[in-house]
């Protein structure tokens, strides 16, 4: 397993794109360094007030970036499991004494692994930035971390679907792109809008089936954001929105998503044996 | 027990659009001893792949089973002992030829360390890559990929080695030098199993062979075997042969073949050594006296042709 997690952190690193977010990653952190001035407000800031101050800057930032930076993580990391299943590549693995599962599972941990490291390096590093300028340790900010790189994984799962049953990186990123800015904003807000325009009561049935089904990573940033401001977080019923909590957006879904994942990996494999490692028979 | 061991494996195929079946493998059983070079023969289409794939379980029969030591190849611990190089392999192009060897012989169950590291150094020096070795492998040629993929393939030392064209883009000399490392191994009682379409390269190398053709296993057995032609002689004279003489021959083999400097004929030892005796009264002398044999080629297209027709 660790072979393939590292082998999946060579394939990330030589990536163009991962540069290309580090670098835009360490610009983010430097107009952190000199933009962020706490003294500026008649002098000295109060300790009340720089709590104040790093929370909106905290969430503020997360509310803006939370869903770029899934997206451009998938967008960098979609293309793993495709060109894992590429003929010439898979025959080789499936041929080493490892479970099939276990290949995958190790592909998925490698890139969830990989995301994580980057938010440490980007959220991390703006923690620390805000807390040594503001005197306020707040640590709530860094369990984002966390949150984001669970929101990445239950996108990733359906990444990982795509990437088995297409082989298409672009139909992945097709899909998440549609997922992350269209079909879960909306389902987010259909109490509150569509429901207000829609009386049919199998639609409204059919809009709070998807609700369920589909990962929310809008409401892991509003977890990570009642968090810094320290709301009250329950474990069904978070208090950003009442219908979702802690365990129903994470690890409910996500393990969820990844059974489902395994189970298809094993299906196709039976079922449609053609269609992945028979590209041709002789 | 045998290394590999299959019992009538049976491989259907939907074709995508026609939705018409493809028989690739039918009621094939057939076994493969230690220490043997086994090589697997037929055209294009033959189910040569598909069997291959099937022993390494990256694809499964649609009935019959197959065994690796024993042990049912769906087990992927039956894969422990065994070496696998693919035809059109895809190494990660962002690794370095010694990164490609580290990555695999971790992924055979090696350990990574000096004992790793020596083995690596050991395969690159054999494959006469070691001065390539931190260089990324999209810069490789070919060969180079080939030779590459066959190191991967002994790294772990496996007891078994399947080998899909492992001379495939390598030049003469490199052949050579694959044909030497692999009765190297085979006389350390290592076993290989051989996918190739240079038959001259299989006759040389492989110690017994089977013959695929539309799924069908149609030959099988040792190369010696299937190739000697045991009644057919041919007689080189040093002078022309004469028509009185040719008529003097012709009298004790009707049916020898007779050309200007060679007799040949195709009924046993008995008659040749009546042609010789002609001969050597009319005071012909013999240059040479051969035994013929079919090249594996002239074997493969004979059982191809005539299994076609039937």
């Amino acid at each position: 397993m660790l072979t393939i997690i590292q082998n999946t952190f060579r394939e990330a690193l030589a990536k163009k794109i991962f540069i290309g977010y580090y670098i835009f990653y360490a610009i983010v952190i430097l107009i952190m360094i000199f933009l962020v001035n706490m003294d500026s407000v008649e002098g000295v800031m109060s300790l009340a007030d720089s709590k104040m101050l790093v929370q909106q800057v905290e969430t503020g930032f997360l509310t803006i970036s939370w869903n770029l930076i899934i997206f451009f993580s998938l967008i960098s990391t979609a293309s793993f499991i495709p060109s894992m299943l590429e003929k010439g590549t898979i025959d080789l693995l499936i041929s080493k004494p490892i479970s099939r599962p276990m290949i995958l599972f190790s592909k998925f941990l490698g890139a969830v692994l990989f995301v994580f490291l980057s938010m440490v390096f980007l959220l991390g590093s703006m923690w620390l930035i805000l807390s040594l300028k503001s005197g306020y340790w707040d640590p709530m900010f860094l369990l984002s971390i966390l949150w984001i790189t669970l929101a990445f994984a239950t996108m990733y799962s359906i990444v990982v679907i795509i990437g088995l049953t297409t082989q298409s990186t672009v139909v992945a990123i097709l899909v998440n792109f549609f997922l992350i800015f269209v079909l879960c904003p909306l389902l987010s807000t259909r109490e509150g809008v569509v429901f207000t325009l829609v009386s049919n009561e199998t639609v409204k049935f059919i809009f709070d089936f998807l609700y369920y089904l589909l990962p929310k990573p809008g409401e892991f940033r509003d977890i990570a954001t009642s968090m810094i401001n320290g709301d009250q977080i329950n474990m069904w019923k978070s208090t950003a929105n009442a219908e979702t909590g802690l365990f129903t957006v994470s690890c409910f879904r996500q393990l969820a998503l990844f059974c489902l994942c395994l189970l298809l990996w094993r299906i196709l494999y039976f079922t449609f044996p053609k269609k992945i490692t028979n590209n041709n028979y002789q | 027990m045998h290394v590999i061991e299959t019992q009538n494996l049976y491989k259907e195929y939907t074709q995508k659009f026609s939705k018409q079946k493809v028989n690739a493998l039918n009621d094939f059983t057939f076994n493969v001893e230690q220490g043997e070079i086994f090589g697997l023969l037929g055209p294009n289409g033959a189910g040569k792949t598909t069997l291959i794939k099937i022993l390494l379980a990256i694809t499964f029969p649609t009935n019959g089973s197959a065994k690796l030591f024993g042990t049912d190849v769906r087990n992927y611990k039956a894969k422990t002992k065994v070496g696998y190089l693919p035809e059109n392999h895809k190494f990660p192009s962002y690794l370095t030829g010694e990164q490609v060897l580290s990555y695999y012989g971790q992924l055979s169950g090696m350990k990574a360390g000096a004992d790793m590291t020596k083995r690596i150094d050991e395969m690159l020096g054999l494959m006469n890559l070691t001065q390539w070795r931190k260089t990324k492998i999209k810069k490789y040629s070919k060969g180079m990929m080939q030779k590459l993929g066959l190191a991967q393939s002994m790294l772990s030392d496996p007891d078994l080695i399947f080998l899909d064209e492992p001379t495939d883009g390598v030049d003469p000399i490199g052949r050579k030098e694959i044909r030497d490392i692999l009765a190297q191994i085979k006389s350390r009682g290592k076993t290989i199993f051989l996918n190739s379409h240079l038959l001259s390269e299989v006759e040389m190398i492989c110690d017994r062979v089977a013959i695929l053709n539309k799924g069908d296993l149609i030959k099988e057995g040792n190369v010696d075997d299937l190739t000697k032609a045991e009644n057919i002689f041919a007689v080189h004279t040093v002078e022309p042969i004469s028509m009185e003489i040719k008529q003097k021959v012709l009298a004790v083999d009707a049916n020898a073949g007779i050309g200007e400097k060679e007799i040949n004929t195709e009924t046993g030892t008995a008659s040749l050594n009546k042609i010789i005796d002609v001969l050597r009264n009319c005071n012909i002398n013999i240059l040479s006296v051969n035994q013929k044999t079919n090249t594996l080629e002239e074997l493969f297209i004979n059982v191809i042709k005539k299994d076609n027709t039937n």
